[in-house]
């Protein structure tokens, strides 16, 4: 399960990790090695999502194997992770008397802030996920939505490395939605923090992470990259034609396509290099061939999840 | 704020030791307590006392205002009684505090989970715990410890050398008689904070454990015709090894002030497992 073979130290590398909370075994020997600047965690319920989270930390300790974040160990190592780490919890986390502005702040000074950084650091915060007017007001009459982004708020306030986002979108409408989304974007962008995204809904996946791990039942059943995922979508074309004699597929071919022909005219084929959409229009041009569809293969999160649950 | 400044940008200016950041919590907290009038009233109400006793203790030795009622220097007798007794009543109000204090401390932090949002930070449990603690820490020592050395301070500089040399012990009595109160009484507030969600309950119930504990103690002493029932009466139980700390112990009293001291000790033990157990339980949730 490596992402790519790089000399530079993982975000998170997890060696046969076994997590037992009692007596029952969560966590069955994962083996995990993270790079991407953002990975979505996908699971059903009961996968073990969570207790990863909590034990990468620090909260859960390894019952065996290991569990490094940023080369650090979270067995003995868990404070300073814990100072590279900013987690949004997937539950309420927020003090209702405080304002957001205190909170925020509060967050800041307990990440190591001085207290004049801390206070800039959180008006800054707060106007970057849309909260500067509401910075006043008290969490407690915030919306969900506002409560999600002052959640957000207090895990990015002090810049750290590797942002750990437990169900970002949950509960929020969809325009609240769109705006998170586009705020994890952006972060990713900027390029100074990883970021870990669980989540049940497998668009915002799709919509924000480089690769995607799904766990079922404690272990790791699937790893994908996203990016490549889609880079070999891509190249991937259904065509259905219309007034074929059967020798688009051979012209097809010729180009050094892959190509398989289906019934009625349909048409699947795999574009080799340097070869794109406009040459198989200017084939069927040449044979007064009409293409009454074409679409890229879109082998979407949702087919990969469920193949992976299948498993 | 700038609008070149509305942007995300990462942190890389200097940090704060990890060591004594828990003192933030402290901070914000006795900020968030002291916002309330009520507690703030109540709060200086409990220095009137201290006030009055220095103010005793001046007189006490002021020869040209006591000649005017007639009484010569050192009227009243400043002994380890009179110490004990002051603790004695300083020690109620202190309680009263922190049935108003307590709940405030670690029960919104529960009631809205905000728990994983310090602990996914470097601070432990127990930092936490020392914290909050703090906070109750500095209002009770403030009313106790502090009021109590200042007394034994303006004393001994009117009297003389002697007097201090005579009642050192006394020193000791305070310093050791206040911080079991303060051990007491911060982890019974953070103890119900932690438990129970209402603050009113929680208050009440910090008194609770004062009356409830004589209440069973003494029907255990009269249905079993034994001494064992004081064990649970925590007043009794301060009472009797403050009363041997400042060297005025009942001549009936029925446990010896070690006995009381273990109690005390284990009572504290249980309660800040109780506390750390409702942490473990919210850290991960």
């Amino acid at each position: 399960m490596t992402a790519a073979t790089t000399h530079i130290e993982p975000v998170i590398h997890l060696k046969d990790l076994r997590v037992n909370i009692g007596r029952r075994e969560i966590l069955r020997g994962l083996n995990l090695e993270l790079r991407g600047r953002t990975v979505g965690l996908l699971g059903p319920n009961g996968a073990g999502k969570s207790t990863l989270i909590n034990t990468l930390l620090g909260f859960w300790k390894p019952t065996s194997g290991s569990a490094h974040v940023f080369g650090y160990d979270v067995k003995t190592q868990a404070r300073h992770i814990r100072e590279l780490i900013g987690y949004m919890p997937e539950n309420d986390s927020y003090i209702a008397d405080m304002t957001a502005i205190t909170f925020v702040r509060l967050a800041a000074e307990l990440s190591g802030l001085p207290q004049g950084a801390a206070l800039e650091r959180a008006h800054e915060s707060l106007f970057y996920v849309g909260l500067g007017e509401a910075r006043y007001r008290k969490l407690g009459a915030f919306s969900l939505g506002m409560k999600q982004m002052a959640k957000l708020a207090q895990a990015i306030v002090h810049g750290p490395k590797l942002v750990i986002l437990d169900e970002p979108t949950n509960g929020l409408d969809p325009q609240a939605r769109v705006r998170m989304i586009k705020l994890i974007q952006e972060m990713r962008a900027l390029g100074t923090m990883h970021i870990v995204i669980c989540s049940h809904l497998l668009r915002d996946i799709e919509e924000t992470c480089e690769e995607a791990v799904i766990l079922k039942a404690g272990q790791v059943v699937h790893y994908s990259n996203l990016e490549e995922e889609r880079a070999s979508n891509r190249r991937f074309v259904e065509i259905e034609t219309e007034g074929d004699d059967g020798t688009f597929a051979d012209a097809i071919e010729r180009l050094g396509c892959a190509c398989a022909v289906g019934p009625q005219g349909r048409i699947k084929t795999v574009l080799s290099e340097g070869i794109e959409i406009r040459d198989l229009y200017r084939l069927a041009a040449d044979r007064d061939i009409q293409l009454r569809r074409l679409n890229y293969r879109r082998d979407s999160l949702e087919d990969i999840f469920m193949t992976a649950m299948e498993k | 704020m700038a609008v070149y400044k509305r942007t995300y940008h990462s942190y890389a200016g200097p940090l704060t030791n990890p060591l004594w950041r828990f003192l933030v919590l402290q901070r914000f907290a006795f900020k968030a307590v002291m916002k309330s009038r009520f507690l703030l009233i109540g709060y200086l109400a409990c220095f009137i006392a201290p006030v009055l006793i220095i103010c005793m203790l001046y007189l006490n030795q002021n020869a040209s205002i006591l000649a005017m009622v007639k009484q010569k220097p050192g009227f009243l007798n400043i002994d380890g009684r009179y110490f004990f007794n002051f603790l004695n009543f300083q020690a109620v109000c202190a309680g009263l505090l922190t049935a108003f204090v307590g709940p405030t401390l670690v029960a919104p932090d529960l009631a809205n989970g905000a728990l994983p949002m310090y602990l996914s930070r470097s601070l432990s449990r127990a930092e936490y715990i020392l914290g909050k603690g703090m906070v109750l820490g500095a209002i009770i020592s403030s009313i106790t410890l502090a009021p109590l050395l200042l007394m034994f301070a303006v004393q001994s500089s009117l009297v003389g050398y002697a007097w201090f040399i005579d009642n050192f012990y006394l020193f000791n009595a305070i310093v050791v008689a206040s911080l079991l109160v303060m051990s007491v009484f911060i982890l019974l507030g953070l103890a119900m904070s932690a438990w129970v969600r209402w603050r009113i309950v929680a208050g009440a119930l910090v008194l609770g454990s004062f009356v409830a504990g004589k209440g069973f103690g003494a029907v255990i002493n009269g249905v079993m015709r034994t001494e064992k029932g004081y064990y649970l009466d925590l007043q009794h139980l301060l009472s009797s090894v403050g009363g041997s700390l400042f060297h005025n112990a009942a001549a009936d009293e029925p446990i010896s002030a070690l006995a009381a001291f273990i109690t005390l000790m284990i009572f504290c033990v249980g309660l800040l497992l109780l506390i750390n157990r409702k942490l473990r339980v919210c850290e991960a949730a």
